[in-house]
């Protein structure tokens, strides 16, 4: 290894605030962004509530200058970048700056308003909604704007994505191929994300209960968080001192069914062993999980039980947070990764909202009221997504 | 970077590699023909029961990593990367279909599930029972070169492991109405797959550049760098894949390049084999593996036949996304 892989900053947005500051006060708080959606339109606006960025297309092109045509993943995709880069984007010199995305459905926003025209054959006319149905194009569309010239790629491993881009980041970090890496991922609110989920019968009516043995599943989110890699030689150049290390990473796929998790938690569990080994730390010294816990009666049981199984009776505080956003898919991990950085930053441990029953087949339950002044030094977070494809990410102190 | 290939899998519109009449039957040229793979018979390779409920980008991503694993003579690999712009259109556009028709009513999940564009990999993760590391990326004309960068980070870090490496698309209707209502001809859907280690092969990927440009002198500048950085000459390179489409406006770059620095190589196309779609430097790869010792099809030789293949050039676009590959093959 070269360098270790340092966050120095972090942008974010999400139905709890459009930036780090105004998110990291409603953590604080325990105030949550779920709530029906008023900017999606859908047959299904008083019966599923979502966590929704309240703002319209073009109120959100505003804050960073893109084109508000854009598909919404970019328009939000942006907003984080520009929050995370901005500092530094001025005086790169001869660093080689990354920028690595992640999404799950591009530009299905734009695609499925014209779909049924484009059908019938009227196709010329709504190019510009087409233009950005691929997901790279969504990354493409914010590289540009921001003039990001370097490597540019996107994942998409479902509820997994971003938590592999902040991964392949830090890879190439170490492996002294990058300076600098902007990491993470964003998705928006889309009839097509939410009806699927509908037909999977995991959408809950109410807003989410991770974790609670009374769940009925999980609310989508949306919006974008992505943390700002440098190796030693970027930090030395803007003299900036790091928050914390990307310590371990790993990908695993529990190879199970397409969309179910194996019920003892096959690939959480190797995903997060794996992510141990890499950071060199024992499970004892993890202070805080912070779990995929999307409040589905599926996820939320294997996950406990690989965690019960993984660190044996000596269960690190642990809270899902996606009672705060939403799940907000491929920029879940992204959004997760900043605020298990805060975590670090602020010595707090976030509350698992509305929890009120313990899960009759794990042992542990979360943290459900805000701890602050923590000895937070190593934080572990967790994405497992459709596909089988399970993440985790070690965060580290420095 | 030296990536290993031991073997391909390759369904494309010229057949599959595993048939006696691949590359048998050239696609037709005729401007606006929809190149289509032509599908092998998949009970050899998936269970009847699981092939009845796959898309063909499933099926096609299985197959090509059956055969690419038969030929290797691996159960197992332990790690997977795929490249994928499009991801599973067809299973997409079905669940978009019902849902804009039924006005969000009465869906089924089926094609939903299916729709994600880690499906394929997923599927193979599922059908083999690999609990490995598991990615794919989806970056336009990049996805495969990004796909076969992450195996190197990924074997940089497990040495001993071999990497099930693919790329593909597939066409549907609408999709071929989209891309040619913005100029693109010869669309096609292609999956080839590979088994890639740290152990020495005769074929190994030495290098891969990937830019994004509207600029062929940039594209020409970094070929020069790559080269430098290789330590390798024009001179000692026996041909160059070049991803000419037929389509002047395409084709264009690829004279200008010529011109610059390749007029004097054996040059070779292969879309006219495969038709043109994002991941097809996925099919090129292959088709070295599989042409190297019994030679190109007399239709992909553009200037002159090369005499050997060693050291190979491949240089290739997809709208601005361009790769350069510099791959070593030994006799």
């Amino acid at each position: 290894m070269h360098s270790k892989s340092y966050i120095v900053n972090t942008g974010i947005i999400t139905a709890i605030g459009n930036n780090a500051t105004v998110c990291l006060q409603s953590l604080q708080k325990g105030e949550s962004g779920i709530s029906y959606p008023s900017i999606l339109k859908t047959h299904w606006q008083d019966t599923f509530p979502v966590g929704e960025v309240k703002m319209s297309n073009a109120e959100l092109a505003a804050f960073t200058g893109i084109h508000e045509q854009l598909p919404r993943t970019a328009l939000l995709s942006a907003i984080a970048v520009q929050e995370a880069w901005a500092p530094y984007r001025h005086e790169v010199g001869n660093l080689r700056v990354g920028f690595f995305s992640a999404n799950t459905v591009g530009g299905m926003d734009l695609t499925e308003a014209v779909y049924d025209a484009v059908k019938n054959g009227v196709v010329k006319e709504h190019h510009a909604q087409l233009k950005y149905h691929e997901c790279g194009a969504v990354t493409e569309a914010v590289r540009r704007h921001f003039q990001l010239d370097g490597f540019c790629t996107t994942l998409s491993t479902a509820c997994s994505s971003s938590a592999n881009s902040i991964m392949m980041a830090a890879q190439m970090i170490e492996q002294d191929l990058l300076d600098v890496a902007i990491a993470g991922g964003a998705d928006a609110l889309s009839r097509f994300t939410l009806n699927g989920f509908n037909t999977l019968m995991i959408l809950d009516k109410q807003p989410c209960r991770p974790f609670d043995q009374e769940r009925q599943g999980l609310n989508l989110g949306e919006g974008a968080g992505y943390v700002l890699l440098m190796n030693e030689r970027a930090m030395k150049q803007y003299q900036v001192t790091p928050i914390c290390t990307v310590s371990g990473y790993a990908n695993a796929n529990d190879a199970y069914h397409q969309t179910a998790s194996s019920p003892e938690g096959i690939g959480n569990k190797l995903a997060m062993s794996h992510a141990l080994h890499k950071s060199g730390l024992q499970p004892q010294q993890i202070d805080y999980i912070n779990l995929h816990g999307t409040g589905t009666a599926n996820n939320d049981s294997s996950e406990g039980k690989a965690i019960e199984v993984l660190f044996d009776g000596q269960i690190p505080a642990a809270s899902s947070t996606k009672a705060f956003t939403g799940h907000t898919l491929g920029a879940a991990a992204g959004v997760e990764a900043v605020f298990s950085t805060w975590a670090i930053r602020e010595g707090i441990i976030f509350p698992n909202l509305r929890w009120q029953h313990a899960m009759e087949d794990i042992s542990w339950q979360p943290v459900t009221s805000l701890r602050t002044q923590q000895p937070v030094r190593h934080v572990l977070s967790n994405s497992f997504g459709f596909g089988g494809n399970c993440s985790t990410l070690i965060f580290s102190k420095t | 970077m030296k990536l290993y290939i031991h073997s391909v899998g390759i369904i494309s519109a010229a057949g599959n590699n595993n048939a006696d009449d691949f590359l048998a039957t050239i696609p037709a040229q005729e401007v606006g023909a929809i190149w289509l793979c032509r599908e092998p018979d998949y009970s050899h390779y998936i269970p009847t029961m699981q092939l009845r409920r796959m898309s063909k980008a499933v099926r096609m991503g299985i197959g090509a990593s059956k055969i690419a694993l038969q030929k290797a003579g691996i159960e197992k690999p332990d790690a997977f990367s795929v490249g994928t712009a499009y991801g599973c259109l067809q299973d997409t556009e079905v669940f978009l279909s019902k849902m804009v028709n039924q006005h969000e009513q009465m869906l089924t999940p089926t094609a939903f599930i299916q729709s994600t564009h880690n499906t394929v990999a997923g599927q193979i993760a599922l059908l083999h029972g690999c609990n490995g590391h598991n990615l794919t990326f989806v970056h336009r004309g990049h996805s495969f070169e990004q796909a076969m960068i992450n195996t190197a980070l990924y074997l940089g870090e497990h040495p001993q492991h071999t990497v099930l490496v693919g790329g593909i698309d597939e066409l549907t209707a609408t999709a071929d109405a989209v891309l040619q209502s913005f100029g693109k001809k010869h669309n096609a859907e292609g999956s080839s797959f590979f088994t890639v280690s740290n152990q020495p092969s005769p074929v190994c990927v030495n290098d891969i550049t990937t830019l994004t440009t509207k600029d062929t002198a940039s594209v020409a500048e970094a070929i020069a760098a790559m080269l430098q950085r290789n330590q390798w000459t024009m001179d000692d390179i026996d041909a160059v894949l070049v991803g000419v489409t037929g389509d002047a406006t395409v084709d264009e770059a690829y004279e200008l390049l010529s011109q610059l620095i390749f007029q004097q190589t054996p040059q070779l196309s292969f879309k006219n084999l495969c038709g043109d779609y994002p991941t097809a430097t996925a099919f090129a790869l292959g088709l070295l593996l599989e042409c190297r010792y019994k030679g190109f099809p007399g239709e992909c030789i553009i200037n002159q036949a090369p005499k050997t293949i060693g050291k190979t050039m491949m240089v290739s676009n997809y709208d601005d996304f361009w790769s350069i590959w510099l791959v070593q093959c030994e006799g």
